[in-house]
Order: C-alpha cells, then sequence, then structure tokens
C-alpha cells in the first residue's frame, strides 16, 4: 500500500498551507486571542469574519458549477457537521481550553514549529483529552452496550 | 520568537481562498481536530473507536493535513523578521498564568485537554464548525462557534480579572 497517495499529497500540502496562513494571520501568537477577547486588537476577529465571507461566496459558486475534485474526480461534496448531543457541552469546554491555552487544534501543531514549547504540552493534552473522548465512546457502545 | 502578522484583512481573504481550495482540491471540507484521532489510533490501537467509522483508515487524509501544518508554521517563523528560538514566553498571559514552569505545564496540558475533549463532543474545532462551517452556514456550526467564542471570552475575561 502506498502511504503517500495524490489524495494524503493535497493534503500534506493544505496542511502546510493552513499551517503557513495562520501563523501570518496572527492565530499562533498569544496576545492575539487575549487582546480580542478582552476587546484590545480585533486582528484575529478581522481574520475570520473575512475569511468566512471570502469562502462563503466560494462556496456558493463551486455548488453552482458542480465543480469536481482533483485529488478524487468526484463532485465536491459539501458534507455539514450534524448537530451532535454534547454539542454546546463541549463547546463550552472547548472555549474554556482556548481561552487558558490562547490556542486551537489547528494552530497548536505550527505554534510547536515555531518554537513554542507551552504549545508542546498543550499538544500532549490535546491527544489525551481526545483519547479520553475515544475510550468514552469506546466503553458507552462496545464494552458496556454489546451487553 | 514573534512572527511577522499580515494586515487582518488579507490573511483572512487569504484563509477565505484556502477554505475553497481545500473543497476543490480534496473534494470535502477542511478540519483539524479530527486528525488528532488518527494520532491516538496510532499511538493506541486497542480502543475501539479510534479503529472504526472514519477512523477505519488511519492513513487518510486528516492525518496528512495535519502532518502538513508544522511545515507550513515552520516556513513562517523562518520567514519572520526575528530569529527562530525556542521559548516558553506566552505574553500577556506570562502575567496570570502559573509562575513555575512546572505549574504553567500542566495548566496547558489541562486547557488542551479540554480542547480536545470537547472538540470531539463537539464535532468539530474552530476551523470546522466557526471557519468551514459557518462559511456554509450550517446551523449547528454557527451554534457551536458562537458557544466556542462566548466561552472563551468569559474564561478570558476572568483570567485577567476585568
Amino acid at each position: 500500500m502506498k502511504i503517500l497517495n495524490k489524495v494524503n499529497f493535497f493534503a500534506l500540502v493544505m496542511g502546510g498551507l493552513f499551517g503557513f496562513l495562520m501563523s501570518r494571520a496572527g492565530a499562533t501568537t498569544y496576545d492575539y486571542h487575549a487582546k480580542m477577547f478582552l476587546f484590545i486588537d480585533f486582528q484575529l476577529m478581522e481574520v475570520i469574519v473575512t475569511a468566512v465571507i471570502v469562502a462563503m461566496i466560494g462556496v456558493f459558486l463551486l455548488k453552482k458549477l458542480h465543480i469536481h475534485s482533483v485529488a478524487t474526480g468526484a463532485e465536491v461534496d459539501f458534507v455539514k457537521k450534524p448537530y451532535q448531543q454534547g454539542l454546546i457541552l463541549g463547546a463550552m469546554l472547548f472555549g474554556i481550553g482556548w481561552g487558558m491555552t490562547a490556542a486551537c487544534p489547528g494552530t497548536i501543531p505550527a505554534m510547536i514549529a515555531e518554537g513554542k514549547i507551552g504549545a508542546i504540552f498543550t499538544f500532549i493534552g490535546l491527544l489525551m483529552g481526545t483519547m479520553a473522548y475515544g475510550i468514552l465512546q469506546t466503553y458507552i457502545h462496545h464494552e458496556h452496550g454489546s451487553k | 520568537m514573534e512572527i511577522s502578522v499580515w494586515a487582518g484583512w488579507i490573511a483572512g481573504i487569504a484563509i477565505g481562498f484556502f477554505v475553497i481550495a481545500h473543497f476543490w482540491l480534496l473534494g470535502k471540507p477542511a478540519g483539524c481536530s479530527t486528525g488528532y484521532g488518527n494520532l491516538c489510533g496510532l499511538v493506541c490501537k486497542r480502543v475501539k473507536f479510534f479503529r472504526m467509522g472514519e477512523y477505519s483508515d488511519l492513513n487518510n487524509s486528516k492525518l496528512w493535513f495535519l502532518i502538513g501544518i508544522p511545515l507550513g508554521g515552520l516556513v513562517s517563523a523562518l520567514t519572520s523578521v526575528d530569529s527562530w528560538h525556542l521559548s516558553f514566553d506566552m505574553g500577556m498571559y506570562d502575567a496570570i498564568l502559573p509562575q513555575t514552569y512546572s505549574a504553567k505545564a500542566i495548566w496547558l496540558v489541562f486547557g488542551g485537554m479540554l480542547l480536545g475533549f470537547g472538540a470531539r463532543l463537539a464535532g468539530a474545532c474552530t476551523t470546522g464548525h466557526a471557519l468551514v462551517g459557518g462559511a456554509m452556514l450550517n446551523p449547528p456550526s454557527l451554534l457551536a462557534g458562537v458557544v466556542f467564542f462566548g466561552s472563551a471570552l468569559i474564561t478570558t475575561h476572568l483570567l485577567f480579572g476585568l
């Protein structure tokens, strides 16, 4: 089996682009998060509002044109995340983590590459939190529910 | 180190085009937090949750997207005015976070756990819900985005005592 196929190669390149842009946007710099939430500087607010508007127009056009994916050849799937039980509680916990670490899952790997030692600990925590969710789900649906 | 930052609207336009390019190239929405589950599955083979459903093939685009992020971060750091160096400096947060290195580390691990667990419970993180879900005007994503933001806002205000 080829480890790095076409889809994964595109994903790697897009991940690189994402990390670069998050960094240049200021999202990997701790103070921009604090300054936004304390209403001192709206750099990150400007970034996300502009990005959502541009992406919204793009999604609208891609849908109209029935664009096909370069990597898979299939029509682009605009699959939406469904409402799931626990969404609000999960989002609240996430927000507390965001406020505590001034980071998000998408910025942490870039922050580590920038030499930010703190991001290594947040990364370890992220893996532990994700693992805890997986263990809980496995317990609920397999060990416990199968009886 | 200090990262050179673009004007907000320029970075915003670039990220907007990134979201569009991701749809066009990979044929599906961009997301970050799901990929952490791929790493969990690779580290621990015994947890069934990371072996089934969206994790039935761990060597997928979510994993490689996550691997790509630090490469981009490194390019950004190396092309910044300030030179690359390791640092535990956290700017304004140093005034309100625990003062010893070990306590600061534990604080960040705990915050990271909330991010990881919270993202899975909510179904996605800031990228999947607020950015991409927002661009698709997906109601659950808009709700999640508002709660992410409100919760982080309250947390930051409590931490900084304002």
